[in-house]
């Protein structure tokens, strides 16, 4: 039983984490909390459904082409609308990503209506056990393409030029533009891989649970948290606080009940806030 | 101090004329801009004046909120004592609370409020008090239909004005200097000795105590009250749209912020109903593009305003 439990939570966990990977990113970047990155969430897990049902593509292949649109939109939006108010205050940036996220959301409430849809792959019913535990194929597939996809992020962000030029804007803007680092064309590119990621993980959301265009915004908080409880500034703080957060609900939900999970989640939020501001792996400022 | 006069004379004019001049609907329009128009000023409090932007305001609207509706339906309270209890009990809790969150800065405070509110909602709907997810009734108010809508208007205008008037003369004080010192440089506050920590919870607690009562007065309005309305996030972010919109830091902003947004959203939901949220969206984003500074600095400024004023916002943050 217990074993099942921490299965149950480390598949979790690793979905959390890849959801968060991308806000992590952007926030770490340009010290812009993306309150829109569940919509795009959502968009990710819509593509993936689009191309399921009317091209039939199995939603492991379609996610590079989800990934790779979601990338342009995310550039896009960073180019020509989120660069003109990069300097301004905090809350300035914060009300910018609220307005995309009701813009992308109504938009596709518009489109696509508020009807739950759902993704049915031939082999979703399919389990496997280990120890005793019985884990459901996609889960686990799920969780394999998160830590695939977390990997490979982790890889342009240390051994690339690219990489190296983020991490350099992120650190010291004008140093970064006096190397030679076109920094608005950085932070959409970086912005465009944040929600690259955040497309990635509708696209494992979709096949798992229903999916409806106001799925987003709780999924923005959850990923709040999972970016808080592992730290800023380090590609590692997501894979734990997503983890972390993965376990601990899965045992707070079994011990106390599932209409326990937020305030669970949300007091781990606070108390870590309070007690360790910087993430369990986070760096001091 | 001319200004705000005529600021103040303003609001009591047109605030009084409203109700006599039009009918239930308007009146019920309006009692809903003046409660956003409280939201936004409380908001102002900690966010303008004291630059901690809160994104957990609503926090302190759903524990004002469920305050009334457990002292009026359980400990059989009236409606001003309750009002009053509630505030108190909203305000002392931002106060509280403020002491461990307010030590931290920027995204992370806004994001420990945002985390206090959602855990506080999950509270409320797992407490036996206040009756979980199927929510409370409060007593019906014992007047005519008519006289009700008159009697929310008015104790919510009033709400409004003894907050404005509380904050013009806290700003005069050395308490409203201590939040302004903060917001433009908290060490160098804290070196000529201002406590910022009490500073700082005080300025949380007052948001707190009118966040609060505009709860309460909303609670007994509704009648019947649930954990996820009254806890709602995109109403903290309206707040913060509504003071930026208006002007942060200034005493009348978040006022005109609310009036000239709801008036904005409820013509457009009237005249535009499947699109109107599309509207509302791209309005947020032009106006935070171009008019980062809010109305009040429009009205306020000194040279005219043209294409260059906009440019220049523009040009000032981008990248």
């Amino acid at each position: 039983m217990l074993t099942q439990i921490l299965i149950n939570g480390i598949l979790k966990g690793g979905l959390y984490a890849l959801m968060a990977m991308g806000m992590s990113l952007i926030w770490g970047v340009m010290n812009i909390i993306n309150i829109a990155h569940g919509s795009f969430i959502m968009l990710g897990a819509y593509t993936t459904y689009w191309f399921f049902t009317l091209y039939g593509m199995d939603p492991f292949v379609s996610v590079l082409l989800s990934m790779a649109l979601i990338f342009f939109l995310g550039f896009f939006i960073q180019k020509y609308i989120i660069n003109f108010v990069i300097g301004a205050s905090l809350f300035i940036t914060l009300l910018l990503a609220f307005g995309i996220e009701i813009l992308i959301n109504n938009l596709a409430l518009l489109f696509w209506t508020a009807d739950v849809r759902s993704v049915q792959v031939t082999y979703g019913g399919a389990n496997i056990e280990i120890l005793g535990a019985v884990i459901p194929t996609v889960r686990l597939f799920a969780f394999l393409l998160a830590i695939a996809v977390s990997v490979i992020l982790f890889i342009i962000m240390n051994k690339t030029w690219l990489g190296r030029a983020i991490r350099s804007t992120a650190q010291d803007l004008e140093a970064a533009r006096l190397n030679g680092v076109n920094v608005g064309k950085i932070y959409s590119i970086t912005f465009g891989i944040g929600t690259a990621v955040a497309a990635a993980a509708g696209t494992l959301w979709a096949v798992i649970f229903p999916i409806s265009p106001t799925m987003g915004g709780h999924l923005t908080l959850k990923s709040f948290v999972v970016t808080i409880i592992g730290g800023l500034g380090t590609m590692m703080g997501p894979l734990v606080g997503g983890l972390s957060l993965g376990i601990v609900e899965s045992l707070g939900t079994n011990w106390f009940g599932s209409t326990f999970e937020n305030l669970i989640s949300f007091t781990i939020l606070v108390l870590v806030l309070i007690f360790k501001p910087n993430g369990i792996l986070g760096k001091k400022e | 101090m001319k200004g705000t006069l005529i600021g103040f004379a303003l609001i009591i004019i047109i605030g009084v004329l409203v109700p006599f001049t039009a009918g239930n609907f308007a009146i019920r329009l309006a009692t809903d801009i003046v409660i956003f128009a409280i939201l936004a000023s409380s908001w102002n409090i900690i966010g303008g004046y004291t630059g901690y932007a809160s994104f957990g305001n609503i926090v302190f609207f759903g524990v004002g909120a469920y305050a009334t509706a457990v002292l009026m339906s359980k400990a059989g309270l009236g409606f001003y004592p309750a009002l009053i209890l509630s505030g108190l009990i909203a305000g002392l809790y931002g106060f509280a609370i403020g002491f461990p969150i307010l030590r931290l800065k920027g995204h992370y405070f806004a994001i420990a409020t945002l985390g206090l509110a959602e855990a506080t909602k999950a509270l409320v709907q797992n407490l036996g008090l206040t009756e979980g997810n199927s929510g409370m009734y409060l007593p019906m108010p014992e007047m005519g239909i008519d006289a009700s809508y008159m009697f929310f208007y008015f104790n919510a205008l009033g709400i409004l004005l003894i907050l404005l008037v509380i904050m013009y003369f806290i700003l005069n004080t050395k308490l409203g200097y201590g939040f302004v010192a903060i917001r433009e440089d908290e060490d160098a506050a804290d070196s000529i000795g201002i406590n910022t920590t009490i500073f700082k919870s005080i300025s949380f607690g007052l948001s707190g105590l009118f966040t609060g009562m505009a709860g309460s007065v909303y609670a007994y309005q509704q009648g019947f009250i649930k954990p996820e309305p009254v806890f709602i996030v995109t109403k903290t972010v309206k707040m913060i749209v509504m003071a930026v919109f208006g002007g942060v830091g200034s005493l009348f902003g978040p006022v005109i912020g609310a009036v000239s947004i709801e008036l904005i959203a409820n013509y457009l939901s009237e005249h535009f109903l499947v699109i109107h949220t599309i509207f509302f969206g791209t309005i947020i984003i032009l106006a935070v593009i171009f008019a980062p500074k809010g109305i009040m600095d429009i009205i306020t400024a000194r040279k005219k305003i043209g294409l260059s004023y906009f440019l220049e916002n523009i040009r000032k943050n981008r990248v």
